[in-house]
């Protein structure tokens, strides 16, 4: 056996990895915290950005309105008041696809048993036929509900809106209609037909209900009275150009959805444009006096009966008994024509052309509904246009356009824009358009006419009505006719004027039955209209108006 | 000082963290409160329309000729009053001569 032997080496190792404890040990902590808080950074970072992102998307749809995508909305309209004058509501169709119908014969009579008058012989051809039709439009709730109640596969609804005027005929001209494919085809519907598709909120209007409708029931009862063929009332506020009340006759129920194609149905206000008469006579001395050519008693003496112009054209009097001698204010007061053609002539066409331009009677207005007339064009060089038109023949305007036209004379001078639509803030400042001293003198004129002229019907105590009568021809194929247009343009109160009402009767008759009451606290009465001026039919209507509205102005419509 | 910032972000990041989630909420409030204002506008439409057909003057005009055995009266302005309070004491004055209506 040979003795194994193992040797052992032993070799000195020289350990090259020294372990030591390393003084700076934190090296290695702050890189890991350092990493756990990159990381978080980074989580922090994506969670700001998605915050500001989020903001910034959130700030984008705020500015982004909501566009209304239901079928045929329209906004409503609503007067000054809130007071509903136009709302869109839901409503349900409800309609028969035949091809679901399990028994026709059990249907019809469950249908029977629900409507009692409709013609079932139609119903039935239309069952026959295979094809879906509606049973009823705009159904009320709970005629719907025992539809429903049937259990009938073959019965189905849909969604639908309508629109509806609760005031039935009272704004119909103000408002307007709309076709079958939803767009307005006149009035406020026509005028803001996009806008009206698009507005979340109400459109809200500067009238009145409660004064509309009251001016609507005089104008139809005098209407009545003296046998009108139409009629019309304008109540505007002067300093603003806000219409509290726009009313012309006869007019239509808009919840009907008739064609409207008699033209006797126009807008008297806005699209009508007439020969006035004698209201003219008050922007011809209101000119002179702008102009710094009258006063008030500037004296006009010798005047003769009848003056001649132009190519043998003759112009006289109304009344022959008109005194030569009068003063400015005489001459509104008693309404004399020689007196204003004599004044308009010391004026000059151009100045009076340019008076009657600034206070927008030549032009058509812009107006906020789209019916609206254009005053015919003048031929200033013709023969006596300057002297006719001083007292309101040969020249045509609205009723609109007259009453902006008081409002101006009688307001300090400032101009101003009619408007139907209510503005939140009356920021636009006002531009002054004629001398300071015009409304002052004009109203105390206007206030004379009243109280001793030709318009003492509408002298209602306590409102101080100021305004000026006007009886024209009306003009058939570029004649004179015995057709009467008869108007009345007042302003109250006339210390501080700030209502101007126009009322125009056309094609007055005299009625021999209506009774008179005087207003000058004599308590007299007069039986019969005595002749066919707007002094008797137009100025008599005005005043039954004010006796009304008053109250709802004075105590409503308080200034503090 | 580094931990300073350290502990800065992190707190940052906690409170980012309870305000999105308490602004989540409240959005979620109010989208419920929207939708419901949104429901009773509606109804309160409808009800108006309905209060402004029955109280239209045509309506009320209509209820007096069927119910009231007398006219209606027409109102004197002249007789109309106006109170006013001022340091405790009622003041009655009319109402036309307050605001210069009356003749000079």
């Amino acid at each position: 056996m040979r003795d194994k032997k193992n040797n052992v080496i032993l070799e000195e190792y020289d350990n090259e990895f020294s372990y030591e404890r390393s003084k700076t040990n934190l090296n290695i902590e702050f890189n890991r915290v350092a990493f756990i808080f990159f990381v978080f950074l980074i989580i922090s970072v994506i969670y700001s950005i998605q915050l500001l992102h989020l903001g910034s998307l959130k700030k984008m749809m705020n500015n982004i309105k909501p566009t209304i995508t239901k079928k045929n909305y329209r906004a409503d309209i609503i007067d000054r008041n809130g007071n509903y004058l136009v709302k869109t509501v839901d409503s349900i169709n409800v309609g028969i696809h035949p091809a679901k119908v399990i028994d026709k014969k059990h249907l019809l009579l469950m249908l029977n048993h629900i409507y009692k008058n409709k013609n079932f012989s139609e119903i039935k051809n239309k069952l026959d036929q295979d094809k879906f039709f509606y049973l009823e439009k705009n159904i009320r709730p709970k005629r719907y509900e025992e539809l429903m109640m049937l259990g009938d596969k073959s019965i189905s609804s849909e969604a639908s809106l309508i629109r509806l005027y609760p005031q039935d005929n009272l704004f119909s001209h103000i408002i307007g209609q709309i076709d079958g494919d939803n767009n307005g085809i006149s009035g406020i519907e026509k005028f803001f037909n996009e806008e009206l598709k698009k507005i979340n909120e109400p459109l809200k209007l500067t009238v009145d209900l409660d004064i509309q409708f009251l001016i609507r029931e005089e104008l139809l009862r005098f209407q009545k009275i003296f046998k009108a063929k139409g009629s019309a009332a304008i109540l505007m506020n002067v300093n603003n150009g806000e219409i509290l009340s726009m009313v012309s006759l006869p007019d239509f129920n808009l919840n009907k959805r008739e064609t409207i194609k008699d033209v006797n149905y126009i807008n008297r206000i806005t699209k009508g444009t007439y020969e006035l008469g004698s209201v003219f006579k008050t922007f011809t001395i209101a000119s002179g006096i702008n102009a710094g050519l009258i006063e008030p008693d500037t004296e006009f003496l010798d005047s003769k009966k009848i003056i001649s112009c132009g190519k043998n054209h003759n112009i006289e009097e109304y009344d022959n008994k008109m005194p030569s001698d009068l003063t400015v204010e005489q001459i509104l007061i008693k309404s004399g024509n020689i007196g204003s053609v004599r004044i308009a002539r010391k004026v000059g066409i151009e100045r009076h052309k340019s008076f009657l331009k600034t206070i927008g009677i030549l032009d058509k207005i812009d107006f906020d509904i789209a019916e609206v007339g254009k005053p015919l064009a003048i031929d200033w060089n013709e023969g006596c246009k300057l002297e006719t038109i001083a007292f309101g023949h040969g020249i045509t305007t609205t009723i609109l356009q007259l009453a902006k036209g008081y409002s101006i004379i009688t307001n300090g001078g400032f101009d101003i824009k009619p408007t139907l639509i209510k503005k939140i803030s009356d920021s636009n400042e006002k531009k002054k358009v004629l001398k300071n001293d015009v409304s002052k003198k004009m109203n105390s004129i206007l206030r004379k006419v009243v109280s001793e002229g030709t318009a003492k019907l509408v002298n209602v105590e306590g409102y101080q009505v100021g305004g000026k009568t006007g009886t024209a021809e009306q003009v058939n194929n570029s004649i004179y006719s015995n057709i009467k247009i008869n108007t009345l343009a007042s302003i109250f109160p006339t210390e501080n004027p700030k209502y101007v009402l126009v009322v125009m009767l056309e094609s007055t008759k005299n009625n021999k039955e209506y009774i008179y009451e005087y207003r000058d606290g004599s308590g007299f009465k007069l039986k019969g209209s005595p002749r066919n001026t707007a002094g008797w039919t137009s100025v008599e209507a005005a005043g039954k108006i004010i006796d009304k509205i008053g109250p709802i102005l004075a105590t409503k419509y308080i200034e503090n | 000082m580094k931990k300073v910032v350290f502990a800065t972000i992190f707190i940052l990041i906690l409170a980012t963290s309870l305000v999105k989630n308490s602004t989540k909420e409240i959005e979620d409030k109010i989208l419920m409160i929207n939708e419901n204002i949104s429901s009773l506008k509606s109804e309160l439409g409808d009800v108006l329309l309905e209060y402004n057909y029955l109280s239209s003057p045509d309506k009320l005009t209509q209820y007096q000729t069927q119910y009231f055995i007398k006219d209606l009266i027409k109102i004197n302005i002249m007789k109309i009053k106006e109170i006013t309070e001022k340091n405790n004491l009622i003041k009655i004055s009319d109402l036309v001569k307050r605001r210069s209506y009356d003749e000079r």
